[in-house]
């Protein structure tokens, strides 16, 4: 039994150069390890492209959040009038904090798609990162086309158990 | 790489003014010329969408001529970018600085961890240190909702039979206030190497002082609404 081949003449032997312990050097082991990191690069091959993609919408949500910080902003306070008490109508002043205008890369995308922009997310997080500002012009097409879904429209129920 | 030439209506954006609008014009913008030209007949349908005019020389408008002077760099218009070692020199990180007393615990770790990790950056990478060092003072006033106080439990181990000590949050925070919102931050940093070199750009204290004036600390920009205890 040999404890380690002298020269490198097998392919698999090759190939398993860096690896951990015992495994660069007996062949016996080495082959399993080779066939098994194969078996990972086939399937990483493909994995990567989806590492990838996620990478670039992480990137964007990152970029459109620092933009968006500067969209979104309180709506003024609003007067209620409260439908509970029985007599005298009561005005309950509530600010209702806009979440209709948050930016993150939801909105942003579906603002794109509706402005038939067709970057893809590799490019978009590529200008986010180096291209600050055109960036924040695509944020701002992005948002006028679609600003958000709009929140409940109702008035906290805090605002309620304020007065009672 | 065949590019899809028919829907690249959308023009690379130089003027942050200009709105891009879908046009019927088909130009490529890295090659500057208009694809509308190329004249091989589509035979197969699903070949529409390739480079026919590999065999014709570009022509460059003159004022791009210098983007297509130097093609022998690194290619960094198709390749995601990765940091480089002068991207994440620790000593020029960004400090913040965040007054716990009656912030919600987990809200204001989940802030923390956020900045900590560079998950607010555009330039986040998961395999690399981006993030920002955070100072927290004030810790032993941080807020819980609820019976918190006296119900929530931390337990640890110390690997020996019946080892286990369990401990209330108010007990712990007599004793030793920062591990809260240690432990809470640390359970939301990813766990491996990164994750527990990530931890120490943790700094918490009790009192409102801290010994990182050097670093200038900025206030850490807080986006949740309900962090601070409604009372």
């Amino acid at each position: 039994m040999y404890a380690s081949t002298p020269p490198r003449s097998c392919m698999q032997h090759k190939l398993a150069k860096g690896f951990r312990g015992r495994a660069k050097n007996c062949i016996r082991i080495a082959r399993e390890r080779v066939e098994k990191a194969l078996q990972y690069s086939y399937r990483d091959r493909r994995n990567k492209k989806r590492d990838m993609r996620s990478l670039w919408i992480q990137r964007i949500n990152a970029g459109t959040r620092q933009h968006g910080h500067a969209l979104s902003s309180f709506s003024p306070a609003t007067a209620v009038y409260s439908p509970v008490t029985t007599d005298r109508p009561i005005l309950i002043f509530v600010a209702i904090f806009s979440f209709h205008t948050r930016v993150n890369y939801g909105n942003f995308m579906h603002g794109l798609m509706k402005e038939n922009i067709q970057l893809n997310r590799k490019v978009l997080s590529e200008i986010s990162m180096h291209e600050p500002y055109s960036f924040k012009a695509l944020v701002d097409v992005s948002h006028s086309a679609f600003p958000g879904n709009k929140a409940a429209a109702a008035p906290k129920k805090e605002g309620l158990a304020i007065l009672l | 790489m065949a590019v899809n030439c028919a829907t690249s209506s959308s023009l690379f954006i130089s003027k942050p003014s200009n709105k891009p609008s879908p046009s019927s014009v088909t130009t490529t913008p890295f090659l500057g010329f208009s694809l509308a030209a190329s004249t091989k007949p589509a035979v197969q349908s699903k070949r529409l969408f390739k480079i026919c005019c590999h065999d014709k020389p570009a022509v460059i408008p003159a004022e791009q001529q210098w983007m297509f002077d130097d093609l022998t760099g690194p290619d960094v218009w198709n390749k995601t970018w990765y940091p480089k070692a002068k991207d994440h020199i620790p000593t020029s990180k960004t400090w913040y600085v965040v007054d716990a007393s009656d912030k919600i615990l987990g809200r204001l770790a989940s802030t923390i961890a956020i900045h900590i990790r560079g998950k607010n950056l555009a330039t986040y990478t998961p395999s690399v240190d981006m993030g920002a060092h955070v100072i927290v003072v004030n810790a032993e006033k941080i807020a819980v909702s609820g019976k918190k106080r006296t119900l929530k439990l931390y337990r640890r181990h110390s690997g020996r039979p019946g080892g286990m000590t369990v401990e209330t949050f108010d007990q712990l925070q007599k004793r030793v206030p920062e591990r809260i919102i240690e432990h809470a931050v640390r359970g939301m940093l990813p766990k491996g190497r990164l994750g527990r070199s990530l931890f120490t750009h943790l700094k918490v204290y009790t009192g409102p002082d801290h010994p990182h004036e050097a670093q200038q600390p900025k206030e850490l920009p807080i986006r949740d609404k309900r962090i601070t205890k409604q009372t």
